[in-house]
């Protein structure tokens, strides 16, 4: 078991979140626009590209998020509200 | 003919079991799940009986995995998250000797299994919705509205809002689930090539495999640390609505 406080290992656990974080949104988006496509409105493909677009910017506001976490132990000072 | 990289997690029922039509079968990852609970929790009892003032090898393992835990909680939770203690330190500790005891040769890994990961992240997230509306009532869907959006941005901020919700339980699945079958398709791809490029060139990917191989030691960890602190703050975040000014992280 490598030593849990190891701050290389903390480094890379961050690094492996980001990535897997603007995926998930993505996916959750654009599933979203598909479906109200296919079994709801027909509206084939306006649904899928604005689902599309909104699923980039909570995947891009869940990576920023996270990175965000990261840093406040770090310094509290500069903390928005 | 070299067996695909993708063979090895490949289920085949042992024994047929059909409850209501509902396929219940015994396969190698229901074993290996059974093998995983059941070490785990010998080691732990075994490390728990003891109790001695100065620990010993097996004590001081458990104490400290046991304290990685509970700072790991109060690190996002605070007090009030060590209610979760024994759910978090349940997932913790299974997701760690699964991860770990896939890397033997031979073995399964249970969390390569996406319905495994699926099951874990939903019953996290369900169990983080149910604490927020618990708490704070209809308040709670609050959490769509980050503090100091003005309302003018509403309408584009509510949906943005509710899909990054959504990708919480699939993101905490899919990383778990991603990371250990690439790391064994790797390992069964740069293996094969071994067995594959014969004395002249064949070991180069031996010295990738097992450089690969000490690296997934890394990783197995990680993910299980990962999925572990992701489940204490989405249970912070459903406990603090909108609290960062309460604690000071």
């Amino acid at each position: 078991m490598p030593p849990p406080q190891d701050p290389l290992y903390a480094g890379l656990g961050q690094a492996v979140r980001i990535g897997t974080e603007l995926l998930a949104a993505l996916i959750v988006g654009g599933g979203l626009g598909w479906v109200v496509d296919t079994y709801l409105f027909g509206t084939t493909p306006w649904g899928l590209v604005i689902g599309l677009v909104f699923g980039l910017a909570a995947g891009m506001r869940n990576a920023y998020r996270s990175a965000q976490r990261w840093q406040v132990p770090s310094d509290n000072v500069d903390k928005q509200e | 003919m070299e067996e695909s990289p993708l063979h090895q997690f490949e289920l085949h029922s042992w024994i047929p079991i059909s409850v209501g039509g509902l396929d219940v079968s015994i396969n190698k990852a229901v074993v290996f799940m059974w093998i995983v609970v059941a070490l785990a929790s010998v080691i732990m009892v075994m490390a728990g009986s003891s109790r001695k003032l100065v620990p010993g090898k097996l004590q001081s393992l458990a104490e400290m995995m046991v304290d990685f835990i509970r700072n790991m909680i109060m690190d996002t939770m605070g007090k009030d998250g060590m209610r979760f203690f024994p759910l978090i330190a349940t997932l913790f500790v299974f997701i760690l000797f699964s991860n770990y005891i896939g890397l033997i040769p031979g073995t399964y890994t249970v969390t390569s299994q996406i319905i495994v990961t699926a099951v874990f992240s939903c019953l996290v997230y369900g169990l983080s919705l149910v604490v927020g509306f618990w708490l704070h009532g209809a308040k709670f869907l609050g959490i769509l509205v980050p503090p100091g959006t003005p309302g003018w941005l509403l309408p584009l901020m509510i949906p943005i809002e509710i899909i990054s919700q959504l990708a919480r339980p699939i993101s905490l699945a899919v990383r778990l689930f991603a990371n250990m079958t690439a790391g064994h398709v790797m390992l069964a791809v740069l293996f094969s090539l071994t067995i594959g490029g014969g004395l002249l060139i064949g070991w180069l990917p031996f010295v990738f495999t097992v450089a690969i191989y000490g690296l997934e030691f890394g990783i197995a960890f990680i993910q299980a640390y990962i999925f572990t602190i992701l489940t204490c703050v989405y249970l912070g975040d459903a406990f603090h609505l909108h609290g960062h000014e309460e604690h000071a992280h």
